[in-house]
Order: C-alpha cells, then structure tokens, then sequence
C-alpha cells in the first residue's frame, strides 16, 4: 500500500536534475508519497522502480482536465470518503445541456446563460462551467451544426460531446477538437473506436456501463490504448444506484484496492427524471461531471450553493485578514462598524452596508474565522480583542468621533467593550439586513 | 458484484418508535420504526430500512413564521388544527411537528391552553405527531409536563432538550412514555455528552434521536452535514452513545437573505429548492426524519427519497 517517502526516495535516480520541476529528487518523493506527482515526470526511471512506484504513487484518482484556456475545470485527485478527513479538492463541474434539436436561438441563449450567469457568494464568483451537446438527431451533420452553434458563440467553454455514434463526434470534433472535450461515451461496442478519437485529439473520454467489472474492463482496454484521461459514467438506474456504485467507486479507488476504478465519476441528472435532486446527490455524493438541462433560478443557486459548502475546507473556515475595510469613501464622521473576520459574515454585512449607501468604516476583528454567535458563545470575542484591534489597526486615526456599532448579537458584551476601549458602544441590529435603515435612523442623531 | 465496499462496521444504529396505533394503546393511523441502519444511508443494496420520513412544521402561533409559508398557506395557518389536517390529506406528510410559538409571547402564562392545542392536533390528524415545547426556561417544566399529558399514550417526539435544559423534557417523556429530540449545536462530543447525560436521568437510547443542528444552506450546513457523517459513522462503529437516528429541520433555510430575497415570482420556487437541496444532502449523511415548512417540498422529496431507496434492479443498462 502507500509507500512513505524515503522508501519511494531510495528508489528515484538521485540525479536533482530538477527536470520532474522539483528541486530534488528527496521533495518529488514526498510529493509523490503525497499522491501529489505523476511518477511519468521523471524521464530517468528504472524499469525496477516504475513498477513498484507505478501503482502505489500516482494520486488515486487521476486528475481530469476538461477544457482549455481559463474556463477549463479539472476534477479527480480526490483522496478521501469523508469531507472531514481531509477535504474535497475538486468541485464537479456542472454542465448545462442541449440537444442538436434545439432551435439555434435555444442553443445560444443557453451557452449564453452558461458563460454569464454568476452567483457572487463569500467573495466567490459561483458558475456553471460548461455546455453538453447531446446528439439526439441521430444525424450527424445536424449534431456538427449544434457543436458549431455552440462554438461561434465564442463562450470559450468546456465542452461535452455526446453521442454513441463515432461518426457524429468525429464530424463535431471538426469544430471543437482542439478544445479538450469530453467525449461521451466508451461502451463495449465502441471502444476501439472512441479510443483512436480521444488519442487523435487529446481528448478526456467517458467510458460506460452499469456493472464495475465492465468499467474496469473498459479502463483497461482504454489504458492499454494509451487513453488515460478517463471519466466514469456509472449509468445507475435510480438514485439508489447511483449512491451505491459512486461510493463503491470512490472507497475502492482511494484505498486503490481497485485501481482501475481510480477516475472521477460522471453523472447526467438529464437522464433520472428528477434533475434537481439528482444535481444534489451528485454534488454531495462524489459526482465530479455532473450534466444537467439548465436549471431554473431557484435550484441553479441552491446546486452552486451546495457545491460551494461541500468543497470549503472543514478544517478552517474561510476567514478575511483582520483590519479596517472601507464602504464607499468615509470621513472622520461616518460610522464604525464592527464584525468578525469569518469571510460569510464580512460579505453578508458588506452587502447590506453596500446597498444602504452610507459610507462607513468596517473594523474586522480576528475571531480565527468564527461567526458573530459562534465567537460569542465561543468567547472568541472579547472586549480585550477590540481594544487591541482598535489600537493596531489604527482606528482612531480614522475617524474623529469615538462610537463603535457593534453586532445585535454581541450585546452582552456591550458594557465591557466600552470599559476596556472608552469608545462609545451603540448595539446594532442581530440582522444584517436591518443595518440601512439602523443607519439612517440612528447615525444621524 | 465482486466489488465489495468493507467499511468493517460493527454496531447497527438504534430503533425509535413514533407513534402509536391502536393496538399499541395509541390512536395513530399508523407508527413507524426508524433507524435499524447497518451501513452508510443508502448503502444497502436490497433495503430493509424505510426511506427516511417528512415531517411537515406547522405552529399554534404564526407570528414567528416564514411570510413566504404564510402567503402560501393562507388563512389556514391561523388555525392549528385544520393546517394539521391539511398537512396529512393534502401536503401529504409522514409527520407533523407542532412547535408551540404562543409560548414565544411575552409574558405567557396560559399553560392550561396548550394542552388543548395539542389535544386538537393529534385528534386533527392521525399521524405521529412532534411537539416542540418552549424555550423559555421559566415555564419549560409546566410546558412539557401539560403536552406530555395530553399526548399521553400517543408516542409523541418531544423537542428540544439541550445541554442546559433536558430535566423537564426528560421528566415528560419518561412520565409518559414518550421519545425526545437531544439537540447539540454541530458538535459530535457535545452530542454524545448530553445522550450521555439523557441516559444517567434514565432516557432510554430507544427514545431518543439526535438532531445535530442544521445550519442553513450557504450558512453552515457543511458544518450539520459533516457532524452528522461522523456521528452516523461513529454509531457504526460501536459508540452506543451515538447510534441513535438523527433528525434534520431545514426552518432557518427560509430565514436567509438568498431565499427571503429571492424575488417576485420565485420566492415559492427557491425556498422549496433549499429545503429540498438541503433535506437530501442531510439524508445523505445520515437524518431519518426530515422537517420542512414549505408545502411544495413534499412531493419532490418522497419522489426522490424513493429513488435512492430503490433496490438494485438487473443489470438492464440503456
Ligand atoms: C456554522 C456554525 C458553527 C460552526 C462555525 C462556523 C463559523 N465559522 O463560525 C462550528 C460547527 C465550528 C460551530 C461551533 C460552535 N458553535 Co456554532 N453555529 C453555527 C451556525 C449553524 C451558523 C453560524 C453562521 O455561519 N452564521 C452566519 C453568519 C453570517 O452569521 P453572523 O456572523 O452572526 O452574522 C449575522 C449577524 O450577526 C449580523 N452581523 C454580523 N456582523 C455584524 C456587525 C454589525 C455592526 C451588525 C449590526 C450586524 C452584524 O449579520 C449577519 C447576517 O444577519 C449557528 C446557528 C445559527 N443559525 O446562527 C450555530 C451557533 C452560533 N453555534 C452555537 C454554539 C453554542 C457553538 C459552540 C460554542 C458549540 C461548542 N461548545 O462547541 C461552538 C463554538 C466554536 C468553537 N469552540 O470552536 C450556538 C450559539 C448559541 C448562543 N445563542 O450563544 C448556535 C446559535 C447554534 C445553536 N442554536 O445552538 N458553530
Ligand atoms: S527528474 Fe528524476 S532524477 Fe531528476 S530530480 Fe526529478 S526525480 Fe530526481
């Protein structure tokens, strides 16, 4: 099983040439230890180390790139079955798609939404990250014509072929070849055939069926082939399926009792009747392609919103630097308001302060990324730290006056805060979304 | 398959009863058994476990309410007894949890009147019924003492014990026979304490289920969804403190400026997505009984909990 640095070390060539982009030979051990490095960028292996190293280095799940120039996403590399035992590295891609019998205003509109629909959440721009074209013509000619659809719109997004008729992607390619598609799919019948396509343009593949023992079949054939970026479409048949096989797949992968099975999975929710809730299971249950027909408002913004929840760190939260943060251009008279340097919290105030359209200053206080009740109840917050915020960060060079608004919730510490600071202490609203008309009211007295 | 996922579990996760029909000394239409699992949700490849159940919230005070539920109630929201019934004919629930929000007045006193507020509600529906009691420590034992009463022989779930306040609840639920909901804020040591402390005053681990706290969606829920696979995995793994079924309310969902927001037109549609989005996710790591407070997310929610539930059929791939 998994090799420990020095034991992969005393196997490499010991020249440090640097060529595998590392310094030495000692720290590409300890990436590869890591499942951090391909083995193959090292040109000098023996043939003895290859094959111990072969199998047990590289990362467990192989890392996918779908797409090029800066709109690509990449999935796989993931190394655990829970999020808090480490954390989920690569958020699935969420794929919007459409049909080659689509009218062509349908097929823009769509690609459209795709490249512009942004949710902004924590500082984060949230998005769907590519177009699906399902070939459902049966013409090839008509699915080249969508493929190219979709490509003038110069959206520049990863694209998803699908079709099981080798000829159809072969006439698509022609538009969209040397953009790394994903090619969907590989079944028994087709292999070869899909095999030399891939190659031929360098193309990640899908390879498909219901049973393991098929998938690892085709993952054979394929690699034998020389086609090693490879997605799983696990073609489950309800939900219950999906969830079975997509953790067998990602347990059996990490601990490489099977290492054939090591490839990101593929999910088209478009196909389960219920794509909502399939957008969901995948999402949290190790889906890392995931297409879907283009979701209505409410359920796009839950998925990114899900996505963006199951793939923070659980070790730490996202946190903002301490300091003072300015809204609009502030004087020495406009209003002080303090909060916690848990980014959810920063940008949730920051949104209200925003839109209340009164320029003020934000005084962020080091809570180590705790919410405002989290850091009460926590004690992480405290009349000691806003002094000694106040007094670093220079606040009384701000502002002329000496009044601080702090958080509804921080109340109970209202009264200490004053003693330890001398500021002035005015107790704001528990919510953020009442701040504009807290302001307007009570600031101007 | 020859692929065989071994996760070396050893303990399965405890049963709780809710409800209780007639020959159980009950008037319930029916009761169910949850928990039992032996794997990770949804594991098992021929289930033997029920899919997990939708409790639809109602309250005998609307004053504390998501207006995005009340717009789409309607009046029906002013009267317990008649939202009750509608949750069980037409939202088609499994469940309905009452939460007495009259005792959020200030001031109240009127404790004789719950009992009749919760005698209403169980004659209104024959389901297993919820009851969330106050969160006012003053009244607290006089609180639970009269809904424990007049759910008597009925097999309600009481709510909520904490770490702070469990006597009273306990005292309830051990008078009459009743099972109770333990709440810890997403922390799988502080739930295990108070279990711990439940089982010393003499609740039994079959009347109890855990609810980890569940944060909103956007707001802290990978926090209740990561707390709720450690304790479903713990139970699995022998912790006895832990392996009861777990219960999951997606309320504050509606309180987030994403939903509260979402516009005209579509704040029926976002709020039923976040309940949705969120019940599955916490099905996933492990809640057996699902709260929501938007009638529109039942159906969705049943058609899919079905799906996950579904045996593994013949290997008929398209
Ligand atoms: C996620 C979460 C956690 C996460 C931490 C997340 C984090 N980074 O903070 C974890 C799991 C680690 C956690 C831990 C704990 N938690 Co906790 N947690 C939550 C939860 C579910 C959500 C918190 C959140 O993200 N809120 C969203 C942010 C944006 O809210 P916010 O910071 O308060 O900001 C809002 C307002 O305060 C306001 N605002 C913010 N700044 C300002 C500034 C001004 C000037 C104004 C006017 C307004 C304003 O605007 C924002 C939006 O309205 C809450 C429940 C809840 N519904 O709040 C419990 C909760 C806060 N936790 C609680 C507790 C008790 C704890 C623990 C102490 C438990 C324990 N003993 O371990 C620990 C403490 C942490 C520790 N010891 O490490 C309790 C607090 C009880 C209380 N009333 O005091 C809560 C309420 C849960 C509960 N009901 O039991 N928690
Ligand atoms: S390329 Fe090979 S030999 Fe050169 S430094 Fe890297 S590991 Fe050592």
């Amino acid at each position: 099983m998994a090799l420990k640095a020095l034991d992969i070390y005393k196997l490499l060539p010991k020249k440090n040439c640097k060529e595998c982009g590392d310094p030495t030979c000692l720290t590409f051990a300890m990436k590869l230890a890591g499942g951090k490095a391909d083995l193959d960028l090292c040109p000098y292996l023996s043939d003895e180390a290859k094959s111990v190293l072969g199998a047990t280095t590289r990362p467990p799940i192989r890392l996918v790139k779908i797409g090029v120039g800066t709109k690509n996403f990449k999935v796989g590399e993931e190394t655990v079955l829970y999020r808090h035992e480490k954390t989920f590295y690569h958020p699935p891609g969420l794929v919007f798609r459409v049909t080659d019998t689509m009218p062509a205003e349908e097929i823009v509109a769509i690609t459209r939404r795709v490249r512009d629909e942004v949710l902004t959440r924590v500082g984060a721009d949230l998005r769907f990250n590519g177009i699906a074209i399902e070939n459902v013509s049966g013409s090839a000619e008509t699915f080249a014509r969508a493929v190219e659809t979709v490509e003038k719109v110069e959206a520049h997004l990863p694209p998803v072929l699908i079709s099981k008729d080798t000829a159809a992607l072969k006439a698509a390619l022609v538009h969209c070849g040397t953009y790394r598609p994903l090619l969907h799919a590989a079944t028994q019948d087709n292999v070869q055939e899909m095999c030399a396509l891939a190659r031929q343009h360098g193309c990640p593949l899908v390879v498909r069926s219901g049973s393991l023992d098929d998938l690892v079949n085709l993952v054979k054939t394929c690699t034998a082939d020389g086609v090693t970026d490879l997605v799983l479409d696990l073609a489950p048949e309800n939900f219950g399926e999906f969830i079975r096989r997509s953790t067998a797949v990602r347990q059996l992968a990490i601990t490489r009792a099977v290492p054939d099975l090591g490839y990101p999975v593929y999910l088209n929710a478009a196909e389960t009747g219920q794509e909502d809730a399939a957008v969901a299971l995948g999402i949290v249950k190790y889906g890392s392609v995931i297409v879907t027909d283009p979701l209505p408002s409410g359920s796009a913004k839950a998925a990114l919103t899900l996505r963006q929840n199951i793939y923070t760190d659980p070790q730490k939260p996202i946190q903002m630097n301490p300091g003072i943060y300015r809204v609009g251009s502030p004087d020495k008279d406009s209003p002080v308001l303090m909060t916690v340097n848990f980014s959810l919290t920063f940008f949730t105030l920051q949104g209200y302060l925003e839109s209340a359209r009164v320029p003020c200053f934000m005084l962020i206080v080091d809570t180590e990324g705790l919410s405002v009740l989290t850091a009460v109840a926590a004690g992480k917050l405290s009349e000691m730290l806003v002094r000694d915020s106040i007094k670093t960060f220079g606040l009384e060079n701000e502002v002329s006056h000496r009044k601080l608004i702090i958080p509804g919730y921080a109340s109970p510490l209202s009264g200490r805060i004053e003693d330890a600071t001398g500021w002035k202490v005015l107790v704001g609203p528990r919510d953020a979304a009442e701040i504009g008309e807290y302001l307007h009211q009570e600031w101007k007295k | 398959m020859p692929f065989e996922m071994n996760f070396g579990w050893t303990t399965p996760i405890g049963e709780v009863v809710l409800g209780a029909t007639k020959a159980d000394g009950g008037t319930r239409r029916i009761s169910y058994r949850i928990g039992g699992g032996t794997t990770l949700p949804f594991l098992e490849s021929s289930p033997s476990s029920p899919a997990p159940l939708i409790a639809f919230e109602i309250c005998d005070n609307p004053d504390f309410w998501s207006p995005i539920v009340k717009d789409y109630c309607g009046d029906v929201v002013n009267n317990a007894n008649e939202w009750a019934k509608k949750a069980d004919a037409d939202y088609g629930a499994d469940l309905v949890r009452l939460h007495l929000t009259s005792t959020k007045q200030r001031n109240f006193s009127d404790i004789a009147s719950l009992g009749s507020v919760v005698e209403g509600v169980l004659s209104a529906t024959s389901l297993p019924v919820i009851i969330e009691g106050s969160n006012e420590p003053k009244i607290d034992s006089e609180v639970y003492q009269k809904c424990g009463e007049a759910g008597q022989g009925e097999r309600l779930l009481l709510g909520t014990a904490e770490a702070g306040k469990y006597r009273s609840i306990a005292a309830a639920a051990l008078a009459y026979n009743h099972s109770i909901i333990a709440q810890s804020p997403i922390d799988i040591n502080l739930a295990k304490q108070l279990n711990i402390l439940l089982k010393e005053i003499g609740v039994q681990r079959d009347h109890i289920v855990i609810d980890p706290y569940t944060g909103a969606l956007g707001y802290g829920f990978e926090y209740s969804y990561s707390a709720m696979e450690r304790i479903r995995f713990s139970a699995l793994k022998g912790d006895t403190d832990l392996a009861m079924p777990m219960i999951c309310s997606s309320a504050d969902t509606l309180t987030i400026k994403e939903v509260r927001e979402a516009g005209d037109g579509l704040q029926d549609e976002t709020a039923i997505q976040w309940e949705l989005f969120t019940c599955l996710a916490a099905a996933t790591a492990g809640a057996e009984i699902l709260c929501v407070r938007h009638p529109g997310t039942i159906v969705p929610l049943r058609k899919a909990l079905a799906g996950m539930k579904q045996p593994a059929q013949s290997a008929g791939v398209p």
